[in-house]
């Protein structure tokens, strides 16, 4: 299976000197399509700032990380932003949401990024508005809507645009039982349809037991090796 | 994706420090106009004055004026008949009045006084002066009707002589060849300009008289007063090509105070303008970049979902352009209404320098002028806009997210 999403050795350290604090220590990973990954560990381990350098928005210190095999250390910012347009779709732990968008412009947004055709966006984003069942909801926005509800929209916006790798921080943080079920289904439908790649840091025993390999941070190293469900 | 429709829901997100963002722009716009149309109305008075004293367009002779003040010029100019009589057949010429300059004595009994004289046309001259020069008992002519001439003063030096309307008074002129010629005049009336220089010193006779006083039929200068002001380059230049042995002037040529004013009332408005426009400028900077700063978290979403940076600089300029025509709108009509205002409540300036008499203040509605000083500020609040959507999208997303 080829790998979406490598990492070699990739390290992240803020400051200098004797205020040096390193976040992660050498990094070793590999996702390949259409696989389920799950980061867990403590608050502090380094899960969300592994996520942000997969996710290309922020930079390692040391290391070498490729998408699709492309080496992404070596683009710029211009390149950095136009393969999170296609290739990276992102589920945030507080929702992030555009608050002066409705619920359907939140949710069309990504596809409009990638000048798809209106009549497209609008069936699209029909279909995914009735799968969360956020229909009545399509001319909401953000505000006027529960955490769960935002979860939901946050999901879909990410799913819409079916890109290659998902980046997801808790995602089942502020949905109920039966929400996150069903946001969980439609990621494992957007996986086994589109071949799509989750990378997903949760303590949700849910959202582990949806997982193919899950790999344990302790202090920004990797604790033990990485594990894969039967 | 209607971005004019997201624009305005987001600039509705934070009422208040948008009212305040409006008000602080409104304000600043109402000041810079203003004070801008104070200026204006000054510099249109001070075009007015030195039109109607000197005329649009003026003839002298070519030879240099004495070192003696602007005005008091030599009697060289001895064809201006035949001039004047060949520009009453342009359309562009309203009237064109002979002066003749002279110094002299005046006494009323025991009491005399220094004058600066203008022998000038009774029937036409104090139609051109409009409310710069306002006369006081002067009949329309003020052509001697008896043996006597008449004389008109300036207020103050009627008030010097201790002299009033009908009074005999006698003028001692040096005539041209130097002899020194005494003449009885009646004082006709007077008039006062409210410039210290002209009430106090100056008087005007027929030009009739000032020939038979000097015993010559010179004149100082000829002063043409056209129809349209702006035809006086052109005048001025046209004359200059046909007519031989005179200079030919525009009356901002001699316009001396006019020039001086508008040099220092462009300096001082110059500066009060740009104070204005800084102290606009920080507290719209200082506002709006706390607003994008608190807007961090979108704008690294919207970098993160893949949105070029052209697109947010887009979205926020769009809001700045929206927040600054509103608020200029909102400024000029408060400008507006605050003029006519000011304009009907004719409330008085003090005396400016060199003059003895307030004037009320008028503040000058120009529409263009509205619009250029409104682009002005909606340019300052999209230029804050981009400087602090400049300082946000530096932040790192990660961190801006976290």
């Amino acid at each position: 299976m080829a790998a979406r999403l490598s990492l070699n050795a990739i390290s992240k350290s803020y400051g200098a000197g004797d205020s040096r604090v390193t976040a992660l220590t050498e990094i070793t990973l590999s996702l390949h399509e259409g696989e389920f990954f799950a980061i867990q560990g403590s608050s502090g381990s380094g899960k969300s700032t592994l996520l942000n350098i997969c996710g290309l928005i922020d930079h390692p210190s040391n290391g070498d990380l490729h998408l699709n095999d492309i080496a992404i250390t070596q683009l710029n910012e211009q390149q950095r932003c136009m393969h999170r347009r296609k290739s990276i779709g992102f589920i945030f732990q507080h929702h992030q949401l555009i608050p002066a968008m409705t619920v359907y412009e939140n949710i069309a947004y990504p596809l409009l990024l990638n000048n798809k055709p209106s009549r497209q966006v609008r069936h699209e984003v029909e279909q995914l508005l009735t799968k969360l069942n956020l229909t009545h909801r399509r001319k909401h926005l953000p505000r006027q809507l529960s955490g769960g509800e935002q979860q939901r929209v946050g999901i879909a916006r990410a799913l819409i645009k079916r890109p290659q790798l998902i980046i997801a921080d808790e995602p089942s943080a502020s949905l109920d039982h039966q929400h996150a079920d069903a946001g969980l289904q439609l990621m494992r439908e957007l996986n086994q349809t589109f071949a799509a790649s989750f990378l997903i840091a949760s303590h949700d025993p849910l959202v582990i037991a949806h997982c193919d390999r899950k790999l344990t941070l302790l202090d920004g190293h990797m604790d033990g090796h990485i594990d894969s469900h039967s | 994706m209607n971005w004019p429709l997201i624009a305005v829901r987001n600039i509705l997100r934070d009422g208040t420090r948008v009212i305040s963002t409006l008000l602080i722009i409104a304000v600043g716009l109402t000041a810079l106009l203003l004070g801008s149309g104070f200026m204006l109305s000054t510099y249109d008075s001070l075009q007015e004055i030195g039109m109607r004293t000197e005329g649009h367009v003026i003839i002298i002779d070519d030879i240099p004026e004495p070192l003696l003040g602007g005005s008091h010029q030599q009697l060289t100019l001895n064809n201006w008949q035949s001039i004047q009589a060949s520009l009453w057949d342009d359309e562009r010429v309203l009237r064109v009045l002979p002066r003749a300059r002279f110094e002299g004595i005046i006494s009323k009994g025991s009491r005399n006084a220094v004058f600066f004289g203008s022998g000038v046309d009774p029937h036409e001259e104090f139609r051109v002066h409009g409310p710069f020069l306002r006369t006081n008992g002067v009949l329309d002519p003020w052509i001697a009707t008896s043996e006597t001439q008449d004389v008109v003063l300036g207020v103050q030096l009627a008030r010097t002589l201790n002299a009033i309307k009908g009074d005999l008074l006698t003028l001692q002129i040096a005539g041209n060849s130097g002899e020194i010629s005494q003449t009885p005049v009646r004082l006709a009336g007077t008039y006062q300009s409210g410039t210290p220089e002209t009430d106090n010193h100056t008087l005007m006779i027929s030009l009739t008289t000032t020939a038979t006083l000097l015993g010559t039929d010179n004149i100082s200068q000829l002063s043409i007063y056209l129809n349209r002001h702006q035809d006086a380059s052109a005048m001025q230049a046209s004359l200059q090509e046909n007519l031989n042995n005179v200079i030919v002037q525009t009356w901002q040529q001699r316009a001396e105070l006019y020039h001086k004013v508008k040099s220092l009332y462009d300096r001082i408005f110059g500066v009060m303008g740009l104070i204005i426009l800084v102290v606009v400028f920080l507290a719209i900077t200082n506002t709006i970049s706390l607003a994008i700063y608190q807007r961090r978290k979108e704008i690294a979403t919207f970098s993160a979902l893949g949105t070029k940076p052209a697109r947010i600089y887009a979205n926020f300029i769009l809001e700045a352009l929206l927040i600054g025509i509103t608020a200029s709108m909102l400024g000029m009509l408060l400008a507006y209404g605050t003029s006519h205002a000011i304009n009907l409540s004719e409330l008085m300036m003090p005396a400016p320098p060199g003059k003895s008499e307030g004037y009320p203040i008028f503040i000058y509605i120009s529409w263009s002028h509205y619009l250029l000083t409104s682009l002005l500020l909606i340019a300052i609040v999209v230029s804050a806009s981009l400087l602090a959507t400049y300082n946000t999208t530096k932040i790192n997303i990660a961190t801006a997210l976290s």
